[in-house]
């Protein structure tokens, strides 16, 4: 009862905030509840009777909350979860009122929660988890947590909120030296993958700082190999062959991230079998290698979020690819990090884009890549190369940045999950 | 006769690909015509018998006191290059361990190699942004600042004066350190291909000291078009926040 004004307040302001733009404005009835009742997201997520399970780290922790939901509700449980633009606490909070009763309560067995490594933290202050699962340290946001000690402070953190569990990607140096240190009663639970996989991906894995050694059989949960969207598992009791929602080694550990915390999670009831369907029931993933038809041309879609995606995406695309765009928006705020990566492979981009198009086509240029031209306006880059007749070999292949992703879809009206 | 780019410690002074700067130097001599690599150097035994420019890169913290060690064995090294005019660029905590030395919160300090003078003590807040700097030499140049340390007692010669951003130190006005050929900056990332001036000097220097004779070859002057809307773009984005300061 205590929260219920606050809870009233905060709707009503939901409201208004539709009124005024709908389908905006969502974070905004978070803030104030934040502010007339700053417990309220405290209590709330502590109050799930199957408890709160945390996954964070930074990269694929949107993929793997997504799949362990997806298995934690094949199992019969009610989970609640938040949407992947609302992992900060106003975002949280308004997720949370989002499906509250009057007095606040969110019905659901039990909260599995992204958390973002920055906010993570501060969110999580007084909040008892179950569960924590870390899946990786990455520079990936310099201007935010400038270096990895940070990020993998923050993780940190947030583990030291698991009374339960924390599974951790035993390939991430960072994550085995954080497992090190948690108290005596918290149980350690591993996924990672083989050594066959590390030596398939020339480049590595992506981490700040990749384990000198990797899972053995019975540890974890390990993937044994990758092939295209199918990936083979073993879990230590047996071996499954699992589909993912796009290819990619990383969708991979993801799904083995998914797939050990749930285990951690479920104990008993867990089964594998209804693991494994509820893994292959995930839609594939819009911008991972997903091919959408556009104006009579098959497209390809990749989404570069940091530069571990970046060179795994870009080496993925076939060589000899005729016709690449290639556009970097106003989400990458300083390219720097990006320069270390190597699209020498690409050889020739037909059109370099968005708002940050001229450094895009810098460091292409200095990666021995030939550039045909360079449009800033998205629109009409993107109307332009999709007026190319079709290409003699490969698909027309379109590589950009979240904000540029955003932009593209809204041009061509392509609607989809993110 | 190969121009030789050394990248100083590529596995943990890279953080904002500042190591990358070698390789914007091997491809801008080679669009010169001129033959040229990049040898990475982690330990002493993959010093090249010569060198004719170094690149050393920033890092995290906790990789200080490791690189420092590594840098170390090669202090003959780098202070026989110094004193000899061979091109070295530092940049962040790549820069600060060439120093004097570098001081903690704590009190506690880390000693630097002195090839540079001056020293790095903390900073009240981590300075991160847009950072433009007229220098005398190599005209405006436009980048990227990330360091959580202030730089003092090289004010005698910096790179340039700061015209957005803070540099050095908060009110000093002043960027970089400049000690004949070895350069000390806190212009992170691609800065000698966003700069192409300062790239061209640092070649120009490199190749003069091998008798060769460097131009920028035509292949430079495109891919420097890119460099040239790179800038605008950022110096847009810094005048629409503040009127810069005057050179
Ligand atoms: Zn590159």
């Amino acid at each position: 009862m205590r929260y219920a004004p606050a809870i009233l307040v905060g709707r009503l302001v939901r409201f208004a905030a539709r009124l005024r733009k709908p389908g905006g404005g969502s974070a905004i009835p978070g803030l104030i509840v934040n502010r007339i009742a700053p417990g309220y997201l405290r209590r709330t997520l502590s109050g799930f009777p199957q408890g709160l399970v945390v996954v964070s780290g930074s990269s694929g922790k949107s993929t793997t909350t997504k799949m362990l939901v997806a298995i934690l509700r094949a199992h019969g449980v009610d989970v609640f979860t938040n949407p992947s633009t609302a992992n900060i606490s106003q975002g949280l909070t308004s997720a949370l009122l989002e499906r509250a009763d009057w007095r606040g309560r969110v019905p659901g067995d039990m909260a599995v929660l992204e958390m973002d490594e920055g906010h993570g933290a501060l969110v999580m202050q007084g909040v008892d988890a179950r569960a924590v699962a870390l899946t990786n340290v990455m520079v990936d946001q310099i201007d935010r947590f400038h270096d990895s000690d940070m990020v993998a402070g923050m993780l940190a953190k947030i583990a030291a909120r698991a009374h339960e569990a924390i599974i951790v990607n035993a390939d991430d140096a960072y994550l085995e030296r954080l497992a090190a240190q948690v108290s005596p009663e918290v149980a350690v639970h591993r996924f990672g993958v083989s050594q066959a996989v590390v030596d398939a991906t020339p480049r590595g894995l992506g981490y700040t700082e990749t384990s000198a050694t990797r899972l053995a059989p019975g540890d974890g949960v390990i993937v044994e190999g990758v092939d295209g969207r199918t990936a083979l598992v073993n879990d230590g009791r047996a071996f499954i062959t699992t589909s993912l929602p796009a290819r990619g080694v990383h969708y991979a550990v993801d799904a083995a991230a998914a797939y050990a915390t749930a285990k951690a999670v479920l104990g008993e009831r867990f089964s594998a079998q209804t693991a494994n369907e509820a893994l292959g029931s995930i839609p594939p993933v819009f911008g991972r290698g997903e091919r959408v038809t556009v104006r009579g041309h098959e497209v390809e879609f990749v989404l570069v979020q940091n530069p571990t995606s970046y060179q795994l995406n870009v080496d993925s695309i076939e060589p000899g690819t005729e016709q690449i765009l290639f556009a970097m928006g106003s989400d990458v705020r300083d390219p720097s990090y990006f320069w270390p990566t190597d699209a020498s492979s690409l050889r020739r981009v037909a059109i370099v884009s968005g708002s940050k198009s001229a450094e895009a086509a810098l460091m292409l240029a200095y990666d021995g890549v030939e550039i045909d031209r360079v449009e800033t306006d998205l629109s009409r880059a993107l109307d332009d190369f999709l007026a190319l007749p079709a290409p003699a070999s490969g698909v027309k292949t379109i590589v950009f940045t979240a904000d540029s992703m955003r932009r593209t879809r809204a041009h061509l009206g392509l609607s989809g999950a993110e | 006769m190969t121009l030789t780019i050394v990248a100083l410690l590529p596995a943990y002074q890279n953080t904002n690909g500042d190591s990358e700067n070698a390789a914007v130097l091997r491809r801008r001599a080679e669009w010169a015509g001129l033959e040229a690599r990049v040898v990475a150097v982690d330990t002493r035994e993959q010093l090249p018998a010569r060198v004719d420019a170094v690149v050393l890169g920033s890092g995290s913290d906790s990789s200080l006191e490791q690189s420092r060690g590594r840098l170390l064995t090669m202090h003959d090294e780098l202070r026989t290059w110094g004193t000899e005019g061979v091109p070295i660029l530092a940049v962040g905590t790549g820069w600060e361990l060439l120093s004097w030395g570098i001081e903690r919160p704590d009190g506690s300090s880390v000693e630097g190699l002195g090839i540079l003078p001056g020293r790095a003590v903390p900073a009240p807040a981590r300075i991160t942004g847009d950072l433009v700097v007229a220098s005398p030499r190599f005209g405006t140049l436009v980048g990227f600042e990330n360091h959580a340390r202030e730089y003092v007692g090289a004010e005698g010669s910096p790179l340039g004066r700061v015209r957005s951003g803070v540099g050095n130190s908060r009110g000093s006005g002043q960027e970089g350190v400049v000690m004949g050929s070895v350069i000390g900056t806190h212009l992170h990332g691609p800065v000698l291909a966003k700069n192409p001036a300062f790239a061209d000097h640092l070649l120009g220097v490199a190749a003069e000291r091998a008798s060769l004779a460097y131009e920028p070859g035509p292949r430079a002057a495109m891919v420097d078009e890119y460099a040239t809307a790179a800038r605008e773009a950022q110096l847009g984005a810094v005048r629409a926040a503040a009127p810069l300061a005057r050179g």
